[in-house]
């Protein structure tokens, strides 16, 4: 049993992990990877929404109704959204700012309810745990990995609670262009090359 | 029949369920975001205003109802015995909102210091606006309200941070907003800070 | 002037896809041809238009009178999911040419965060319920005429010869980042 939730855990973080392996989740990726402070800021609010609603999916798999079982997965899911919405603002205020709409947005991010549908409503509810929180990290590394490379060839320096740590010296001129929205796209293009360089097994 | 019962009935039960345990913890943790708000949004750009304060604006904080929206006034009582108060506008930037929040010498009618509150503007570019208050907001500094917020290039007497005059305009627009606020509501501004 | 200021704004500067990220996964993933393209572009505006105004008046009349605004994550996509399954019953139903058109593109848009995000802009910006009915239909012809662009380029990056690794996907991204930057030309115009 051990292993199958090692299983379920790891291939989140490698073999599926989104949005590289399989192409999921683009909105928020692109959108709030302006510094690495706020990717991973909404990577663990992600991945907090999908641990939660894999978990939850899954214990009342049995008792939903297929018919109506999209739009209950949609109610759970944004159940803990707006706990998260609320927990953010409550505790970690300058992150919330911004965030801003794409908080609330993590109800459609279709990796949520990719995972409610295509995993959690299949299986039991450890593995549906460890699946979600495999995803999520997965994701938090994915948008770690591409706000470094927009932060620091955007800005020349990494910031943290209002500290930047700076990389390059004042010679450096920085790339405007990679923390605008165009840079997002085109980076995203170039890591997604990279991935694909590199064998999955 | 009974298929359709079932299905309205988990839906409806699961509806209620998550709206209980939202409205519990929206009331346990309002208090708190309310405070976060003042403290995170405001109190440095106010703290950075009135750094001569004798009194503290942010628990002397009044409103005002004004066109159906309530405006926070922080009334600051200054070192030197003058009276103050500071308030927040906004005006739309590259981003979206730029918040401007403008400490007023109740006697003179001149500002005192403008500061950014919140914003969105592109980092190291629209954002040295807020983190670089000498290389724009300091002209505010002495100003009066004969003054014409408006950039140079409009016609008015503000001088546009280079490179991002988009965001200049922004913070004039949320400095036009103040002067017709500040201008209307004294009255009851004085009468208030009695 | 103002509303169509407004429109302007909402089509080519804060372009949905392009300038606010929203709605990218059906963005890269109904662009290949230029059929799907268009059906999926008729689909949005259809349902932007409708949900954009109902989740404006849900907010106002329900959410906003009897102040319980946390609860807007769950009734908007409540209304979007509800609205979506509605119209595609009422399409199968009265209109059987056009359900054969947008069918299989209807389901799809209950997860496209573009329907969404623009409600919730909407209510962020504080539109009037002209403003709300401008501002979404605007939003969803910037979303289709993005999409239309971008199918029609990707029917030629289809039949070039591009490097494995960069095959699909990736080049996409690339090319939508390089349409990205034209629409970024009409930054500050508003």
């Amino acid at each position: 049993m051990a292993q199958s939730i090692a299983k379920e855990f790891t291939k989140g973080l490698w073999t599926e992990i989104a949005p590289f392996r399989i192409v999921l989740g683009l909105c928020p990726i692109l959108a709030v990877t302006k510094t690495v402070e706020n990717g991973i800021g909404m990577g663990l609010a992600t991945t907090f929404v999908l641990v939660f609603s894999n978990f939850f999916v899954s214990l009342f798999r049995n008792i939903i109704p297929a018919k109506v079982r999209i739009p209950c997965f949609i109610v759970i899911i944004a159940t803990f959204v707006t706990i998260v919405e609320l927990l953010m603002q409550a505790y970690t205020y300058p992150l919330f700012l911004k965030l801003g709409i794409f908080i609330p947005l993590i109800v459609v991010n279709c990796i949520v309810l990719g995972r409610a549908e295509a995993f959690a409503s299949k299986n039991a509810p450890h593995l549906s745990i460890a699946d979600g929180l495999g995803m999520g990290i997965g994701f938090t590394l994915s948008l770690a990995v591409l706000s470094a490379v927009r932060e620091v060839l955007g800005t020349g320096a990494i910031t943290f609670y209002e500290t930047p740590i700076v990389l390059f010296g004042p010679a450096f001129e920085p790339f405007t262009f990679m923390v605008e929205a165009p840079g997002a796209f085109v980076c995203l293009g170039l890591l997604l090359c990279f991935m694909n360089l590199i064998p999955k097994k | 029949m009974r298929e359709m019962i079932k299905m309205v009935l988990v839906l409806t039960v699961i509806t209620a369920v998550s709206g209980g345990i939202l409205s519990v913890l929206k009331t346990s943790t309002e208090e708190r975001i309310e405070g976060q708000i003042l403290k995170f949004q405001k109190a440095p750009a106010i703290a950075d205003i009135f750094d001569t304060a004798t009194n503290d604006p942010l628990k002397d904080r009044f409103k005002i109802l004004f066109e159906d929206e309530e405006i926070t006034f922080f009334p600051g009582k200054l070192e030197d015995g003058s009276k103050a108060v500071a308030f927040e506008a906004k005006g739309g930037g590259f981003g979206g909102d730029v918040g401007l929040m403008v400490g007023i010498d109740l006697e003179s009618d001149k500002i005192i210091k403008a500061r950014v509150t919140t914003h969105s503007e592109t980092p190291g570019i629209g954002s040295r606006i807020k983190d670089d208050p000498a290389a724009f907001l300091s002209q505010f500094a002495g100003m009066g309200f004969d003054s014409n917020f408006k950039t140079k290039n409009d016609g008015g007497d503000i001088d546009a941070l280079s490179g991002a005059t988009v965001t200049s305009k922004g913070v004039c627009i949320a400095a036009a907003q103040v002067k017709q606020l500040y201008l209307k509501l004294k009255p009851q501004i004085l009468n208030k800070m009695k | 002037m103002d509303l169509i200021l407004l429109a302007i704004g909402c089509i080519f500067v804060n372009n949905i896809l392009l300038a606010q990220f929203l709605g990218n996964c059906p963005f890269l993933g109904t662009s290949n041809k230029m059929e799907t393209a268009v059906g999926m572009s008729m689909a949005v505006v259809f349902v932007l238009v409708m949900a954009g105004v109902i989740s404006w008046m849900v907010d106002h009349y329900l959410l906003k009178t009897l102040d319980i605004e946390y609860l807007r994550t769950v009734s908007f996509i409540l209304v979007i999911a509800s609205l979506v399954q509605f119209v595609e019953m009422f399409l199968k139903k009265s209109i059987p040419a056009l359900y054969a058109g947008l069918g299989i593109f209807l389901p799809l848009i209950t997860t496209n965060c573009a329907v969404m995000g623009v409600c919730l802009i909407n209510i962020k910006e504080e539109y009037t319920f002209v403003q709300v009915l401008v501002s979404s239909f605007s939003y969803a012809v910037g979303f289709g005429l993005a999409l239309i662009i971008f199918a029609g380029l990707r029917e030629r990056i289809n039949i070039a010869r591009v490097p494995k690794p960069l095959q699909d996907t990736s080049i996409g991204l690339i090319t939508a980042g390089i349409l990205s930057l034209s629409f970024f030309a009409f930054k500050g115009m508003v």
